[in-house]
């Protein structure tokens, strides 16, 4: 009888003891938050995909939280509006980085905010990832923390325009782009001229290159020298946005000839400029994507996109939905895998392990493949060329950003 | 295509004229640029749009565009314009541009950023002329500018209200002094304006088809440059310059390149500020203060 009282005695001062111990540690712990930043356009010419893009945020924050956090540690992902400006975006990773102690940033989205941003993301040596910056060399000459979770137009151009060529008969085009846009002046006067000479595709206007400017509502003049021009097929280089002001021109002018665009182009409302004239354009990502990760992706985040204000209520995922999903994705598998801490002393550590983590990376579970980088800090991943057909986008190819045979895809 | 691009001139040309009387209204009686007079054309299209959207005839769209951007307008004149009345003239030139600003976030809270589209194009017929083709809404465009730059310049010429217009434009204080309300007057400038702008804006976004928050911004620009070119405050050197800097700009592209564009539309606006501050319609040189 005195040896069990003892015992338990024992038992109950050793529990004592553990909990006396052990309570604050698991205290501490749950108070503990690991800080993510993300930059994205939520006002400005590009609100609808800032927008949706801090709607996939919250969906991806209020999943891991909910499944316990990373390591123990509640997630917060800061979330700052650049507005498409660059100086606004270099400042929001100023303050991610030095105020909020982000681990890592996901954005900005642009190329021309990232040109800017990322000699900011190594100065202060953290990670920033872009969701959409597709202009060739944006990363690579921000190495070793800028990365990009995009494929260069360049890469995605020689497997859209052939496939363009084929289906269209085409032999010659003509070719607009937007002169103030960074990626689209990029792909409209050196990328796509480069690729339709490869192609053995004439540019019809390569003497006289056609472009306009971000906000202008007139391009009739333009659109009346291309169809003088005659041309099998239109590049169209511009963000969609402003693509379809050329579409619904070439619309209007009875100039029905197939397009063909970067990435920028790849949205629901340029399908609905003019169904009758047929889109060819790369992505990463679409949503009647088929498979399980993006069918559940979409599944979840479609509901909340479209119950959220300011969001057009026929809304779907977007490629950069799923892109800064995946870069989330792939912070928290750094952190879990590389044991940071998140603690304020570890800051600098914790930082460069993330860093390291992703110039390594291969194979990750992305939405719509295995995602790896490579040495330029582009995303090496499976890509569609997808073609708008009837109000919806169809995918025709598929084809990786790696060599043949890579393990990356 | 020659041909074909001065129809495209005209239009836009148009479009400009409409816009630039819209700044030249409130300029030639306050002195005053009000720089949200841009996105009263923008909300002009998106209330046409929801009238369009609905259903309702084109005449009801472009009175509820008209009436919607009036009294826009009203609100800037009674909260960004009467508080700074006696203030240096850029007070309230700041003040618009904070409207400005104001109102294109509102119109991307309530509408998004993606081009709001119209599944068809309204009057979509084409008329062809051997090379040359317009669309029937490309006509009402220019038919609409030329009737309500007709009925503008017919109100503040020939009417009463007119002359009291004019009358605060010459000298504010001597107007009141003669029993003329400068007020109300100041009130229903800012609304005229807005109704300009608002038709502006609907005949536009008809005619494109697509609008978005930010429509405004450039076309504001360019329809300051045909206020300057026809003379501030002047209403008929509006309808000349329009077309003016409308097919300058069309023809640039078309044989110039777009490049250039930009450089020629501003460099004709420096030129005559330099050679002819008043204006083409401006009258004489010696003539200072506002007109209407």
């Amino acid at each position: 009888m005195k040896s069990g009282l003892s015992r338990a005695l024992c038992v109950a001062g050793l529990g004592a003891l553990l909990i006396a111990t052990a309570g604050p540690g698991f205290a501490q712990q749950a108070d503990r938050e690991i800080v993510l930043g993300a930059i994205v356009p939520s006002s400005g010419p590009f609100a609808e995909w800032g927008r949706a893009n801090t709607v996939t945020l919250q969906m991806i924050e209020k999943q891991i939280n909910g499944g316990g956090g990373i390591n123990g540690a509640k997630l917060r992902i800061a979330i700052l509006d650049d507005a498409t400006k660059p100086a606004q975006a270099t400042n929001n990773l100023r303050k991610l980085a030095g105020d909020d102690k982000a681990l890592a940033v996901a954005g900005p989205l642009t190329s021309s905010a990232a040109e800017v941003t990322f000699p900011v993301a190594n100065e202060m040596k953290i990670v920033a990832t872009s969701q959409a910056s597709s202009k060739p060399g944006v990363a690579k000459l921000n190495r070793p923390w800028a990365f990009r979770n995009t494929i260069d137009e360049g890469v995605l151009g020689r497997t859209t325009v052939p496939y363009y060529k084929k289906s269209f008969n085409i032999k010659s085009v003509a070719i607009i782009f937007d002169a103030k846009d960074a990626t689209a002046a990029t792909v409209g006067s050196r990328i796509m001229p480069a690729l339709m000479k490869e192609n053995d595709i004439e540019v019809l206007n390569a003497s006289d290159p056609l472009s306009f400017n971000t906000g202008d509502l007139d391009v009739s003049a333009q659109v009346t020298k291309m169809k003088a021009l005659n041309p099998d097929g239109v590049v169209v280089s511009a963000d969609y946005s402003q693509a379809v002001t050329v579409i619904r021109e070439m619309k209007r002018q009875g100039m029905i000839k197939p397009v063909v665009g970067s990435t920028q182009l790849i949205s629901s409302a340029i399908l609905k400029a003019a169904p009758e004239i047929p889109i060819v354009a790369p992505a990463t990502f679409y949503a009647t994507m088929k498979g399980d990760k993006p069918e559940k992706f979409v599944n979840e985040l479609q509901p909340l996109l479209r119950k959220t204000s300011g969001l057009p209520p026929e809304i779907e995922p977007s490629m950069y939905d799923a892109n800064i999903y995946e870069i989330v994705s792939i912070y928290i598998d750094a952190i879990k895998a590389t044991g940071v801490t998140g603690k304020p002393e570890d800051l600098e550590t914790d930082r460069a392990k993330i860093r390291d983590y992703m110039a390594k990376l291969a194979g990750f579970p992305g939405l719509g493949g295995p995602i790896g980088f490579n040495d330029d800090g582009d995303a090496i991943k499976a890509f569609y060329i997808l073609q708008g057909e009837s109000g919806a986008w169809q995918s025709k190819v598929r084809g990786c950003s790696a060599a043949p045979g890579h393990p990356g895809c | 295509m020659l041909l074909q691009q001065l129809v495209n001139g005209l239009t836009l040309g148009a479009v400009y004229t409409l816009i630039a009387l819209s700044f030249s209204l409130v300029m030639g009686i306050l002195g005053v640029l009000n720089l949200a007079i841009a996105e009263l054309f923008m909300l002009g299209g998106y209330f046409g749009f929801a009238a369009i959207l609905a259903k309702l005839p084109l005449p009801v769209a472009l009175l509820a565009g008209m009436a919607g951007a009036a009294l826009v307008a009203a609100v800037i004149e009674r909260v960004g314009y009467q508080p700074f009345r006696d203030a240096p003239v850029v007070t309230p030139m700041l003040s618009t541009l904070g409207f400005s600003i104001i109102l294109q976030n509102v119109a991307t809270n309530i509408w998004g950023s993606d081009p709001l589209q119209l599944p068809d194009e309204v009057f979509g017929a084409r008329f062809t002329l051997g090379p040359v083709s317009a669309s029937a809404m490309q006509l009402t465009i220019v038919g609409a500018t030329v009737v309500l730059v007709a009925l503008l310049a017919f109100v503040v010429q020939r009417t009463a209200l007119g002359r009291a217009l004019r009358a605060v434009a010459e000298n504010r204080d001597v107007a009141r002094l003669l029993g003329v309300s400068a007020g109300p007057l100041t009130l229903l400038a800012f609304m005229l304006s807005g109704a300009l702008a608002g038709a502006a804006g609907v005949l536009i976004g008809l005619h494109y088809a697509a609008i978005t928050p930010y429509i405004g911004v450039e076309i504001g620009l360019k329809a300051i440059a045909v206020m300057v070119v026809g003379g501030t405050g002047r209403i008929w050197g509006a309808l000349i310059a329009g077309p003016l800097i409308g097919v300058a700009e069309v023809m640039t592209t078309a044989y110039g390149g777009s490049q250039i564009r930009d450089f020629v539309v501003y460099g004709l606006m420096i030129v005559i500020l330099l050679l002819r501050p008043q204006g083409l319609l401006g009258g004489a040189r010696t003539e200072q203060g506002p007109r209407v």
